[in-house]
């Protein structure tokens, strides 16, 4: 069946405009930052931490929480988990004292309570309307591609990213209602924003139809099954790479140094959080992963006769599954939570992109579908 | 204390257990674990080893009823040397071995014919005109049955079927399967096989 | 038996364990889950017998420590082997890789790295990696086996030291109190232990369960492809249109047989190709993009078996007693007639030309004649399907045959066949060989090349298309499907499910009511979730037991002043669905009462969070 030509402008036209309103929604989610005073309230300022007893009636929890972290200070002294604990402590109970003040309920997310789990203040409103305006218009171009083609969308690279970036707005905006992680707006759209724009330059391939290996309803299955997983560990790299420099500045004002980045992580609940976070992302997304590369294999085998065959595409699924399997174990064992795990973390996110877009690029296999000569 | 939860008996356990494991995976061949992509190389497979066996009387498998088309477009059935030593060989125009052990498997055919010992050749993946040429080369005098699409490769598929190729199986007076050769024959140990089969010398 | 795995059994010594909690280093039990002491891998003293180095070595082995380790040597292993071109992929390419770096290959492949995994080096890897994980889970498996029908603990004294805890006043008795609290955790499936003044339950030990089927299934999946490997085969062939075969070793192309399998196990069914068809995408952006390839066969699956039909295609392989066979090449294959000096006809008939380039199809083939005479020949020749002149040179254009040509560059002399080395079918070995001196030209169908020298003469006369296909039968492959997906299900399982205690005390209180202490915890809870539980099951014991405020000022020893949890319909917790702390106000001990109202008191207890090999509910996997 040829293409539908003007079904496959309308495609390209909508991803423009959804290229144009995340890059809105940034700006805005960066307004709110800027300019949205209560944000200010709920976050981790640098007196906070230096002087915690300057936190009226929790200094008894900072206190206490030291006790048991087996530190004085609300001191993130000492690397991981520990600081992680006494900061909190000292950080929640700052929110929880904030909390008694009728004024202005603190909209932080995850460490402190909220009156309702729906945006609060212009600059995030806008933003997060922003946003779903734009996903829902991400959503329609890729909607109308696949009705253009007649298949589903996802066939080549182009597709392909346009697919994962969508996810990853999804989980973006999911973790903003469920979780309270408004807060992750900026961060999360600014490599998709990228990535939309690489793909809608560089990588843009006009719509066509599938090669035979391609064409199973196979696709469907595992092609998605890596997209929802894929938009899962994007979302979690992104907090994951936060909470190392959310980590770091705190460590360093515990120290005594200077931070220029705390302003901005002002804005961000407390690192333990942001691992909690990121742990999630890594919960939902691994046994998507697994499931994924599952049913490569079975498609594999039903394709060329052989469900395992260290094409270089199922390589590199296999060691993105080992790295974030030893982020899973990392978690478990005394000494390589935190920051170790949050690094194995990246290091798997980094194979996960060489998998998605390096080995189509530079190497040929069985897997070459990136439909760019 | 049950005996489970003696460490060093879960020990023993755990290491009969993952020795299993590693007997599994030893056993197998690179084919699956390896890295192996079928894909037309183009190698047609070829013996380059050779192996002989020879099946002592009483385990003898019995020889199926062969026959066909010869390369010369006639018919013959093993039905008609009922009683005499059958030397079969499976051979290709195409294939080295076959054309190195060639020379020696004409001679010993003509000279072993008196003793009622009989050549056969089954031609794989030949043309005849291809396979004319083989024999006119080397000088062939036995006749040879054209098996382009392994048919009678086939009906040996629960005796002793033909792994490589050349093949060579000497079937006894008795119709069955005395000798299997996997390669390229030499004249003296094809000899002395024959001789042994057919109770020569 | 480690001290922790008695403390889990008898229950007993938590009050031994809580001493610990407020010790300042970090490594150290927590009150109610004493089984989370972190055993210390540096064998005792310097002397140790081969038993106890032995011991050391197995408990270095099966620890998180190596698993890690090992799993990091495992991906990093694969990692050449998806960069360097290996052997059983694609043997060309490592050919190549040799002729352009010739010092480096030769280091590389004594170092296996152009056959990675089939590397013994990767092997040992992997090996390794199983027996470290069997070495952990399969006692832990008997380990849960035999604690299935055991009981929680005893619950600690002291409630308040807790991660989550509450408490209020109730005119229930004691033992009322109790009573109602155990049928409540009970209607909610906790598992019960009752004693005087206390109730403990526990829940979720499906998490364990879900946990050791993910990891035993890896092992089960191991097995099933080991088995695949012993019993199994992969084969190819390429079959020309009009040609046909059976599934015996010498019918087949390239042939991996499993360590066990013997010629006579290859199930005896035999193909035919009838034609074969491929189509193109003739105009627009994807011109010459393939559309689809179709191979009609016939079949039977033994020798005089019926013969049935069948439409081979990509990703609908044709299945015969079990072995399976795919579409996985196409090509064509030039039809010639060789005469030779003689006059005879030494050759009649297609040989396969392979295609260099896969978009267009040109295609590269020789044809070995070596029974001409008075000279052996050979032919190295160029197939173009839809031959095309581009700048005066003649290419191939597309990929379907709409113009089909052939170039040939002629060879007289020795092809090396008689020596008895076996040499492939598609390489002219052209080191004994003339070349004619007759320039190459593009024939078409029907038209001939005259030889000089009377060596003879070449006529093409049209081509076959032929078919590439994949045989392949794994007795493994079933069995790794059905252990795959176990292994996806307790991992869902093992994420879904968090193993939790809560307790319950009831003391009489001084004015004739009963204080009602409620404590509980997660055991590797780090996504959070178990706060919001423990708050609707204090809401329920409360509502349950008419429970109200303890009066302000009195403190048991573990009474907090708490704000009914029914309050919480105020607060987010209801609301949160996971990654939750609420707000903390920690109090010191004995009873200082804050103006900051505090509903539930949670601690995030970093020193928790230590994990020890034996952890039965390790988080995560």
């Amino acid at each position: 069946m040829p293409v539908n030509v003007s079904l496959a402008d309308l495609s390209n036209g909508l991803l423009l405009s959804t290229l144009f309103l995340y890059a809105l929604a940034m700006l805005s989610y960066a307004c709110d930052f800027a300019f949205a005073r209560h944000r200010v309230q709920a976050g981790l300022s640098e007196t906070e931490l230096a002087v915690p007893e300057l936190v009226g009636a929790g200094a008894g929890a900072v206190s206490a929480g030291a006790v048991s972290a087996g530190a004085v200070s609300a001191g993130a002294v000492s690397a991981g988990d520990r600081s992680a604990g006494g900061a909190q402590a000292g950080s929640v109970a700052g929110a929880s004292a904030r909390a008694t003040d009728r004024g202005r309920p603190p909209a932080v997310g995850l460490d402190g309570p909220s009156a309702s789990r729906w945006p609060s203040g212009l600059w995030l409103r806008l933003a997060f309307g922003l946003t779903c305006t734009g996903l829902v218009l991400h959503l329609f171009a890729i909607l109308t591609r696949g009705l253009a083609e007649h298949r589903v969308p996802w066939g080549n690279m182009y597709e392909f990213i346009g697919a994962f970036t969508c996810m990853a707005v999804i989980v973006l905006v999911v973790a903003s209602v469920w979780y309270r992680a408004y807060y992750m707006g900026l961060f999360v759209l600014l490599p998709v924003v990228l990535a939309l724009g690489i793909d809608l330059t560089l990588i843009y391939t006009p719509a066509g139809s599938l090669v035979p290996a391609l064409q199973s309803y196979w696709i469907a299955i595992h092609v998605t099954a890596m997209i929802v997983a894929i938009g899962l560990f994007v979302f979690g790299a992104v907090v994951t790479t936060l909470y190392l420099l959310v980590d770091r500045s705190q460590r360093r004002l515990a120290a005594g140094q200077s931070s220029w980045s705390a302003g901005i992580w002002r804005h961000l609940p407390t690192p333990a959080i942001l691992d909690r976070l990121s742990y999630r992302s890594v919960l939902f997304g691994f046994p998507v992963w697994t499931f994924g590369v599952m049913a490569g294999a079975i498609w594999a085998d039903h394709a060329w006769g052989r469900y395992w065959g260290w094409d270089p595409k199922e390589t590199w699924s296999f060691i993105t599954w080992v790295v974030y399997a030893m982020f899973l174990h990392a978690r478990a064992t005394a000494g390589w939570r935190g920051r170790r795990a949050a690094w194995i973390h990246l290091i798997g996110f980094g194979c996960l992109m060489f998998n998605v877009i390096g080995v189509n690029l530079w190497i040929t296999g069985l897997h070459s579908y990136a439909g760019m000569s | 204390m049950s005996p489970f939860q003696h460490p060093a008996a879960m020990a023993a356990l755990s290491a009969a257990a993952a020795a299993l494991a590693v007997l599994a995976v030893a056993g197998c061949d690179g084919g699956a674990i390896g890295a192996d992509v079928p894909q037309s190389s183009g190698q047609s497979f070829v013996g380059h080893s050779y192996e002989s066996t020879f099946y002592a009387v009483g385990h003898r498998p019995a020889a199926p009823q062969v026959s066909g088309t010869t390369v010369t477009g006639q018919h013959l059935s093993l039905a008609a040397y009922k009683g005499d030593t059958i030397v079969l060989n499976f051979w290709g125009s195409w294939c080295d071995p076959c054309r190195a052990e060639a020379p020696a498997l004409g001679s010993l055919a003509r000279q072993l014919e008196p003793d009622h010992v009989r050549f056969v050749g089954i031609d794989i993946r030949d043309q005849p005109d291809s396979a004319l040429a083989f024999m006119q080369t080397f000088n062939v005098g036995y006749p040879s049955l054209s098996d382009p699409s392994d048919e009678i490769a086939l009906e040996f598929h629960n005796t002793v079927p033909p792994a490589a190729i050349p093949t060579t199986l000497v079937i006894d007076k008795r119709g069955r399967i005395a000798v299997r050769i996997f390669g390229e024959s030499t004249y003296a140990s094809l000899e002395a096989l024959i001789d042994k089969v057919a109770g020569l010398k | 038996m480690t001290a922790a795995e008695h403390d889990e059994m008898t229950g007993l010594a938590p009050d031994q364990a809580e001493e610990t909690v407020l010790a300042a280093e970090a490594v150290q039990a927590s009150p109610a889950w004493p089984d989370e002491l972190e055993t210390s891998h540096r064998p005792r003293t310097g002397r140790l017998g081969v038993v106890g180095w032995l011991r050391w070595t197995w408990r270095q082995l099966t620890s998180m420590r190596t698993a890690l380790i090992l799993l990091f040597l495992l991906a990093l292993a694969s990692v050449p082997g998806s960069v360097l071109p290996q052997e059983g992929i694609d043997p060309a390419a490592v050919t190549q890789y040799y002729q352009s770096h010739p010092s480096l290959a030769p280091i590389l492949n004594r170092l296996s790295l152009f056959s990675v995994f089939a590397a013994p080096w990767f092997a040992a890897i992997y090996l390794l990696l199983f027996t470290s994980l069997a070495g952990c889970v399969l006692p832990r498996t008997f380990r849960l086996v035999g604690s299935a029908r055991q009981k929680p603990p005893r619950a600690p004294s002291n409630l308040a030291r807790l991660p989550a805890s509450t408490s209020y006043q109730t005119d229930l008795p004691p033992a009322q109190a109790l009573a109602s609290a155990a049928g409540l955790l009970g209607g909610r499936r906790f598992r019960l232990n009752t004693g005087d003044g206390w109730v403990s339950a526990e829940k979720g030990y499906l998490r364990e369960v879900g946990n050791l089927l993910f990891h035993i299934a890896l092992l089960a999946l191991l097995f099933s492809i080991g088995l695949g490997g012993i019993f199994g085969y992969k084969a190819n062939r390429l079959l020309v249109t009009g040609q046909g075969f059976a599934d015996t070793p010498t019918a087949l192309d390239v042939f991996h047989p499993g360590k066990l399998v013997t010629p006579g196990d290859l199930a005896p069914f035999s193909i035919n190709l009838l034609g074969f068809r491929a189509s193109y995408v003739t105009s627009g952006p994807e011109f010459a993009q393939p559309i689809s390839y179709n191979a009609a066969l016939s079949y039977s699956a033994e020798p005089a078996g019926p013969v049935r039909h069948y439409d081979l295609r990509v990703n609908h392989p044709l299945v015969v007693d079990s072995v399976s066979v795919y579409l996985i090449g196409h090509g064509y294959a030039p039809v010639f007639r060789v005469t030779d000096g003689t006059g005879k006809v030494r050759w009649d008939g297609p040989v396969p030309f392979i295609p260099v380039d896969n978009t267009t199809l040109t295609s590269e083939g020789v044809i070995k004649v070596p029974d001409a005479k008075p000279y052996q020949l050979g032919f190295a020749g160029v197939f173009l399907p839809s031959a095309e002149d581009a700048s005066g040179r003649l290419e191939s254009a597309f990929p379907a045959a709409l113009n089909p040509r052939v170039s040939l560059v002629a060879f007289k002399g020795n092809l090396g066949m008689n020596s008895g080395t076996p040499q492939s079918v598609y390489t002219l070995d052209t080191k004994d060989m003339k070349q004619l001196p007759i320039s190459p030209r593009p024939l078409a169908a029907g038209q001939s090349m005259k030889l000089p020298d009377g060596a003879g003469t070449i006529t093409y006369l049209g081509y076959q298309p032929w078919v590439s296909l994949a045989i392949t039968y794994d007795p493994g492959q079933l069995p790794a499907l059905i252990s795959g997906f176990t292994a996806l299900a307790g991992l869902i399982l093992s994420f879904l499910v968090r193993r939790r205690r809560v307790f319950v005390r009831a003391v009489p209180a001084a004015d004739g009511s009963t204080t009602v202490m409620v404590g509980g915890l997660a055991r590797s809870d780090a996504a959070g979730g178990f706060e919001t539980e423990f708050a609707d099951l204090s809401r329920l014991l409360r509502t349950g037991q008419d429970g109200r405020d303890a009066p302000a000022g009195q403190a048991g020893p573990a009474a907090k002043a708490g704000e009914s949890a029914a309050d919480s319909a105020d607060t987010p917790l209801e609301q949160e669905r996971g990654l939750l702390t609420v707000p903390a106000g920690r109090q010191a001990a004995a009873g200082a009462v804050t103006d900051n109202p505090e509903t539930l008191r949670v601690r995030e207890d970093p020193s928790r969070e230590v994990r020890s090999r034996e952890d039965p509910s390790r988080e995560g996997k």
